[in-house]
């Protein structure tokens, strides 16, 4: 499946735990003040790639722990993400997955756009706009502190954000 | 008639009478002069008396020179003769100035560190202090000198032309380079620094302090790394005599405070006493060894059975206390002494290098926690230490593994590593270090000199392939990059020539090490006369030192396997399997020849994978020159370290810890692959414990992971900082005051960039980080 990105990021260690490979989607509604990645934000930028050459990439490096969905936002491309997702988990490494939406958001419109299955494949989600003026740089893997680190499996299950530890 | 003159540099050339006389009317001039007739007379007079002593013969300039101050002073002109003699002696002086040394002193007096690449041409030297100055102009004269009268020509010319690279020249004819000093057989019975006696010592704070003295002393008898290759066995006996005196002395209170023994301090005095002289025993951390229960029996004399117990329980908990708190301080002692103590020619901290992780005893286990915690801490402000370099040895059984004895030790060094760079990690497992372990002797595990450097084969003596005592005599460094560019892509010629290259620095190596060898004992008070140095306990002050420096490394180096490759094939070993191929055909054809020279010769001929600070840029500015600009050789402003794969391409941390691995098997003098990492990995200790992991799973022999660390002076803050710092907000040269960014280089950290010399500066600027 096609997906539109602005760029990928090898041995990534900011994006969550462990050794990461992170996909920066392209396109984002929430124009957040004070974004770190504002050349993200138009929806005809970056490049459109294959999501099978994204997923060799990934099989290439043994030392991964998981692949970090980013952006973007990358629930503005959730369904080819999800398959994605799929067959990266396939390979028994994890997904995170950043949004500017909140979980309650994503979850109340599961049955639209592919959110609920992108939701399905994610194990941990970071959730929420960045709020400059919440900037904090003491939290792990976040920029702002309304946001979460959220076990998206259990908070599917228990139908409401459960938080944890990264 | 005179037609011609011989030029000072020896060259006849037509002589021309108007310039004798124009250099005297200058001279009459500056006395107020006006008439050019009488100063062209002069010059006549000077032609025909020269004619008249010399008939036929053809002047040089000085006897010209001469013959005019003579003429003028006889002709009453003393006022102008003056003037001349003055006008001449400046021309000489400006003309010396113009040599080489002259004008490199003179760069040195006058020109500020920052605009000067041979006064931060070590990263580790002030060159703007007075001390630090001093020592260049040491450093460029006795090169200048051995260039000229001690060097056979032909190394001096390979040296010059940049086609080899003799290490640490300017003391070709002093000393050797490194030694892994045995603190253990040091301490025993003590030692002497030259003023005085120094006991052995009988508390961790004493062996501190002691190993920085034996450290500091032995950087004075050498131009290399001075290192501790067994730090942490060799502390654990200050901390067991610790524990002993703390460990009494809470006896001693506790029977005055539970029991009512005024005299409680002298009663735990005597049973020390009679349990040592009668049962060899002394009370250990463990507490495995059946003291508690024989002075169980003593106290049980004095009160009864539960104040005995309550008095054990009491001196156990506090001593342990008591001990772990003195061994702290001791560490963060030594840390600060040896970040401080710029003893080398006043311009230099020893480079200092200590190597731990393996100890299992209680003891032993306090110090490298301790010194792993002092170092995490960091300096006074709060400031990440430079000095000593810490290596953390890993092993299989000991500390690799969750249910190894030293598995949270291990834990400890990746989070101090992540925060303060140090310490780096070896690794006794790779099949090349593990031949040499045995069991149960620290002085067969593999230990690293901050650099690199690694010595512990023995060809001279296999029966003591062992560290300590050991160390490099000599390097010299060949410029692959530069073989492969005169090949002209054949790769046939290139290996004929890399033969006769590395017959030139074998043969160089040992014309030093003849000098070398006719040194004595008392060359070198400390590391010969104390017997740092493996056998030299055994000889004289008057000894020369021949026999017992067959025990070092000779090292043949090289720099720049990726441009060589890229010259040869058009790729490097980052980029293509037959790069990789040809890469591993290079640098083994040039331990094959190492080895047989080994065999040959009985000596320690070994091959490096150069650590090059000043070599960086020094080989890759003549090539340039030289060849022109070649793309992916000589366009940029360095050649890549050793065997690297270039830090300007962009590869995963896997794949170069795959590429580089077989490289360390090869280079038996020594070696290191950095990981760039981008990214705070404090705040991700399961990353970075990975990529160590990963290392030692390939068969690295040594390794470190660079990141940024940054620090604020005004807030404290350590971490990374852009141009804004995140903890208070400040912006960069905000109130004048810059932030601290320490980066490695040739292994040793240094603190700020400005040191670093021009090609380690463009070198730093294009490493590509693991991770946006």
């Amino acid at each position: 499946m096609e997906l539109r990105i602005a760029g990928t990021a090898n041995d990534s260690i900011v994006d969550g735990p462990g050794i990461r490979f992170t996909i920066f989607t392209q396109g984002c509604p929430h124009n957040c003040k004070g974004c770190h990645n504002p050349q993200t934000h138009d929806f005809n930028g970056g490049e459109v790639v294959d999501t099978a050459e994204l997923l060799a990439k990934a099989k290439e490096n043994p030392l991964l722990d998981g692949v970090t969905f980013s952006g973007g936002e990358p629930f503005c491309q959730a369904e080819a993400l999800a398959e994605l997702g799929e067959q990266i988990k396939a390979l028994g490494l994890n997904i995170i997955t950043y949004t500017g939406y909140t979980f309650e958001h994503l979850y109340e419109h599961r049955a639209e756009n592919g959110w609920g299955r992108l939701l399905g494949v994610t194990d941990y989600l970071i959730d929420g706009p960045f709020i400059l003026e919440q900037k904090d740089w003491e939290i792990k893997f976040r920029g702002s502190s309304n946001q979460r680190y959220i076990d998206c499996k259990a908070s599917m299950e228990q139908g409401r954000a459960v938080e944890c530890e990264p | 008639m005179i037609i011609h003159i011989i030029k000072r540099d020896g060259r006849k050339v037509p002589f021309n009478i108007e310039k004798i006389a124009n250099a005297i009317f200058k001279a009459a001039q500056s006395c107020g002069g006006t008439d050019f007739s009488v100063a062209m007379e002069t010059a006549a007079d000077v032609c025909r008396l020269y004619e008249d002593e010399n008939p036929g013969k053809v002047p040089t300039v000085e006897e010209i020179q001469d013959l005019v101050e003579k003429t003028l002073i006889e002709k009453g002109h003393a006022k102008t003769a003056k003037a001349y003699i003055l006008y001449r002696y400046e021309r000489t002086r400006s003309r010396e100035m113009k040599t080489n040394l002259m004008c490199v002193l003179n760069e040195l007096t006058f020109s500020a560190a920052k605009d000067s690449d041979i006064k931060r041409e070590n990263a580790n030297i002030d060159g703007d202090t007075a001390m630090g100055t001093m020592l260049k102009y040491g450093s460029v004269s006795a090169k200048e000198y051995y260039g000229m009268y001690v060097l056979e020509p032909r190394h001096a010319k390979a040296h010059r032309e940049g086609d080899i690279h003799i290490h640490d020249l300017d003391f070709y004819t002093l000393t050797t380079t490194c030694t892994q000093i045995d603190l253990k057989k040091l301490f025993t019975n003590g030692f002497s620094t030259g003023h005085g006696f120094l006991r052995e010592p009988n508390d961790i704070s004493s062996y501190s302090a002691l190993a920085c003295i034996a450290i500091q002393s032995n950087q004075n008898d050498q131009h290399g790394g001075q290192s501790v290759p067994t730090f942490d066995y060799a502390m654990a006996d200050g901390v067991r005599k610790t524990y002993v005196s703390r460990y009494i002395a809470n006896v001693g209170r506790a029977l005055q405070l539970l029991a009512g023994k005024e005299d409680g301090n002298d009663i735990a005095k005597e049973i020390e006493k009679e349990l040592l002289e009668k049962h060899s025993l002394a009370p250990v951390l463990a507490n495995d060894n059946g003291y508690s229960e024989k002075e169980f029996e003593f106290l049980l004399a004095q009160t009864d059975e539960e104040t005995a117990k309550k008095i054990q329980e009491f001196s156990r908990k506090n001593a342990e206390k008591e001990t772990d708190r003195a061994t702290y301080q001791a560490m963060e002692a030594l840390i600060h002494n040896l970040n401080t103590m710029n003893s080398r020619a006043g311009a230099q901290t020893p480079f200092s290098s200590i190597n731990y992780g393996t100890d299992t005893s209680p003891e032993g286990r306090m110090v490298i926690k301790n010194v792993l915690l002092a170092q995490e801490a960091g300096l006074g402000n709060g400031e990440t230490p430079i000095f000593p370099i810490h290596i953390f040895k890993i092993k299989d059984g000991i500390n690799y593994n969750p249910t190894d004895p030293n598995y949270d030790l291990f834990k400890l060094a990746c989070r101090v590593s992540a925060k303060r760079l140090f310490p780096n990690f070896s690794f006794i497992d790779a099949p090349y270090n593990l031949q040499y372990y045995k069991e149960g002797n620290p002085d067969t595990e593999i230990a690293y000199m901050g650099c690199r450097t690694r010595v512990i084969g023995n060809n001279y003596d296999p029966s003591r392939e062992i560290v300590t005592g050991r160390g490099n005599l000599s390097f010299t460094s060949i410029n692959l990059p530069r073989i492969a560019i005169k090949s002209d892509h054949n790769v046939g010629l290139f290996f004929d020539k890399l033969d006769e290259m590395m017959d030139l620095a074998i043969e160089q190596l040992m014309h030093r090490f003849r000098i070398q060898c006719q040194k004595h004992v008392r060359n070198f008070p400390f590391l010969m006369g104390q017997g740092i140095w493996i056998d030299s306990d055994k000889l004289g002050p008057d000894d020369t030192i021949e026999e017992v420096l067959k025990h070092g490394t000779l090292s043949v180096g090289f720099i720049g396997l990726a441009e060589t490759l890229k010259a040869l094939i058009g790729a490097h070993h980052g980029e293509s399997e037959e790069a990789r191929e040809l890469g591993l055909e290079i640098v083994g054809a040039m331990r094959k020849r190492l080895d047989e020279e080994a065999k040959r010769t009985g000596l320690n001929f070994s091959l490096l994978a150069t650590p090059a600070e000043g070599l960086s840029g020094r080989f890759v500015r003549m090539d340039a020159k030289k060849y022109g600009i070649i793309e992916g050789v000589t366009d940029r402003d360095y050649y890549t370290n050793s065997f690297h794969v270039p830090v300007y391409y962009p590869i995963s941390a896997f794949e170069k810890i795959k590429i580089e691995a077989p490289y360390h098997a090869l280079t038996n003098a020594g070696h290191i692959s950095y990981i760039e990492l981008d990214g705070d990995p404090l705040e991700n200790l399961t990353a970075f414990e990975k990529i160590v992991r990963c290392m030692k799973e390939s068969g690295i022999g040594y390794g470190a992971i660079n990141h940024p660390v940054d620090r604020d002076p005004c807030c404290g803050y350590t971490g990374i900082i852009g141009d804004v710092c995140p903890c208070c907000g400040r912006k960069e040269h905000s109130n004048d005051v810059a932030f601290d960014r320490i980066r490695r280089i040739t292994g040793y950290l240094v603190g700020t960039l400005d040191r670093f010399n021009d090609g380690k500066r463009a070198e730093e600027h294009d490493r590509v980080k693991h991770n946006v």
